[in-house]
């Protein structure tokens, strides 16, 4: 015990040295990204790749937030597509009904998810291990029935959204840039997270709980807390992927496949790190889409990430991130925690 | 009150089915300390095997558990060697065995999926609409015999770990598993063998659901999570608990789907679940630590 507590103390208590070629990576990284819609204007053409990089930006943002219940906790939860759907949902009832549309809206989504999140997480908490993964999956069922028979949403046919009023240029960028947004607080938030004495108790209880629990880390509250944050964004992304799809329906939304997909993603990358779940996320999205391109969206592409999986968890259970930084060949750039 | 009754017989008839199906998910935690989420997946298999056995040779669906259960024995017996030995060794690896158990129930329902399509299966031997009218009550047999046939195998199998040195190192290994290995049980051994023993019993609820439910390669989550639900009300790892929380939630699921309609019978499990968690998370006869 105590080689662990000390090992997480000095992780914590180490500030490292600044590190200019991480700091100069990342602003490198958004400066690109941020630009990169110009060439749009100028060049045109560039459909493809903007829905591509906002698909990624938005799996970035899913992916770091999952980690931080997924990864730093230590509770896998199989369904969290459960606040991708809430997110979705919520945001869709707000331009429906209400006319407010989720560019403005999607802070609101994100919110109330999380807040849902406090809720269902004070329940499904109260056991581990097993059992909690158990009940994440019980939820994705449960919350996709009460969704197909809640008419005022459209039940199974789902609901349709008014697709956004711009050229079709351009109708991309608003989506672009708030994934980016998103990508970005999700990552931060993240940082922030695991550099906090907040992250420090998330990862004394994925160690070992109950010596967390005796050394004073109020575990039931950080666990709560972490769950709920870990819909934040999720929620988010889901309100403005249903805007971007303009449809949403609880098949889209709570496939078993989309929650499995938020987990291959950060586990590919390194769980429990700052920069896993971004590669993790690059790394999973350019496989998938050949993948997609090669063999079709089939039932081929729920094997296929299946197999992932298994690969993954036999041979490189720490991640990409992680199992290079057991090594010590992490590069500089990519060493976020 | 006629009514009521007529549910509760319904309700036990499925859940006798259930308790079956629930019977080798719990055994395989009970040894192994795994949570095995493509449990049902495999069920799915058995019930391909036995779909085609129907089809194609016309056997009896009840009769192809002598099909079911060594095939998918095997199988239990490969799947464990290839993924469970060499992780199951390594202690670190084995806080993601559930999630490894997830990924096959992935590539399991995608390669059925890929090769068989989603459509809608089921055997249907000549009792499977048939029903016996016995006073005021309607029995239909299918159900019926497909409970018989779960008490049977279940009778057997506590037969097995009841009067057998293997099923006494079995449940020896279920109750402490470290004492096992200091008193001489091969530990490695009895954990093959139970995984083996529970895709077999797999392969026999895959016979029994061919002909009681349709199925299609997805509808395993459904499966897994109703059974799971139960094995958490009764307790991770005891096989009597999962037998009583899959009487007593068939029956209350029977209630919901005559009262609201069948859409919201596996709604019942889930609920239960959640309530299980806020009321009682170790389940009614589960063991207090460990979860």
């Amino acid at each position: 015990m105590t080689q662990i507590d000390t090992d997480l103390a000095m992780d914590a208590a180490a500030e490292p040295a600044p590190n200019i070629s991480r700091r100069v990576f990342i602003t490198v990284l958004i400066a690109a990204c941020v630009l990169f819609p110009l060439l749009q204007v100028f060049v045109g053409g560039m459909n493809y790749y903007l829905h591509m990089l906002l698909f990624l930006f938005m799996n970035i943002a899913i992916a770091s937030n999952w980690n931080i219940i997924g990864g730093y906790t230590g509770y896998i939860s199989l369904g969290h597509n459960v606040f991708f759907a809430i997110g979705g949902y919520a945001g869709a009832i707000l331009f429906a009904y209400f006319g407010i549309s989720p560019f403005i809206a999607f802070p609101i989504c994100g919110i109330v998810t999380m807040l849902l999140g406090f809720l269902i997480g004070s329940i499904t908490l109260r056991a581990s291990g097993p059992t909690f993964i158990i009940s994440s999956i019980a939820l994705v069922l449960l919350v996709r029935i009460l969704l197909e028979n809640w008419e005022y949403i459209g039940g199974t046919n789902g609901i349709s959204l008014e697709l956004v009023d711009l050229p079709v240029e351009y109708v991309k960028f608003p989506f672009y840039y708030l994934m980016l947004l998103l990508a970005v607080g999700s990552v931060a938030m993240s940082m922030a997270i695991r550099r906090s004495k907040f992250g420090l108790g998330l990862r004394a209880i994925s160690q070992d709980e109950i010596k967390a629990e005796v050394a004073g880390v109020p575990t039931r509250r950080y666990k709560v807390l972490a769950f709920g944050l870990s819909g934040l964004f999720i929620g988010m992304a889901g309100a403005l992927w249903g805007y971007y799809l303009t449809y949403l329906s609880p098949v889209i939304f709570l496939s078993i496949l989309v929650g499995a997909k938020f987990v291959l993603m950060t586990i590919l990358g390194g769980r429990g790190t700052v920069s896993g779940p971004v590669v993790g996320a690059i790394v999973f999205i350019l496989a998938n889409e050949f993948f997609v391109s090669q063999f079709g969206a089939t039932e081929l592409n729920i094997a296929a990430t299946g197999l992932a999986l298994v690969v993954v968890l036999l041979f490189f259970p720490e991640g990409i991130i992680g199992t290079l930084k057991e090594k010590d060949r992490l590069p500089k750039f990519l060493d976020w925690d | 009150m006629v009514q009521n009754i007529q549910i509760i017989i319904l309700g036990l008839a499925l859940g006798g089915v259930y308790a079956l199906m629930a019977s080798g998910l719990t055994l395989i935690f009970g040894v192994m300390g795994i949570v095995n989420l493509s449990h049902s997946a495999f069920m799915i298999v058995g019930a391909f095997i036995a779909f085609y056995a129907f089809t194609l040779f016309g056997i009896d669906p009840i009769l192809s558990i002598v099909i079911t259960m060594p095939a998918m024995f095997l199988l239990g017996i490969v799947v464990y060697k290839l993924i469970f030995a060499r992780s199951f060794a390594d202690p670190a690896k084995r806080s993601v065995m559930v999630l490894m158990t997830f990924a096959l129930a992935l590539v399991i329902e995608g390669t059925l999926g890929f090769f068989f399509s989603n459509i809608y299966r089921s055997t249907s031997p000549s009792y499977a609409s048939d029903a016996v009218i016995v006073g005021p009550f309607f029995l239909p047999l299918g159900q019926l015999y497909a409970m018989a046939m779960s008490i049977v195998i279940l009778l057997l199998l506590w037969a097995y770990l009841k009067y057998t040195w293997t099923g006494y190192a079995i449940r020896a290994t279920m109750h402490n598993r470290t004492a096992a290995e200091v008193v001489g049980v091969n530990v490695d051994r009895i954990s093959m063998l139970v995984f083996g023993i529970g895709m077999a019993l797999a392969g026999a609820s895959g016979s029994a659901l061919s002909f009681v439910f349709s199925f299609y390669p997805s509808k395993h989550w459904e499966f897994v999570a109703i059974l799971l639900s139960l094995v958490v009300l009764g307790g991770m790892g005891s096989l009597l608990g999962a037998l009583i929380g899959a009487l007593s939630l068939s029956v209350v699921a029977a209630f919901v789907s005559s009262n609201y309609g069948p859409t919201w019978s596996p709604v019942t499990f889930y609920l239960a679940l959640f309530i299980i968690l806020l009321v009682r998370p170790q389940g009614l006869l589960g063991k207090k630590s460990g979860l």
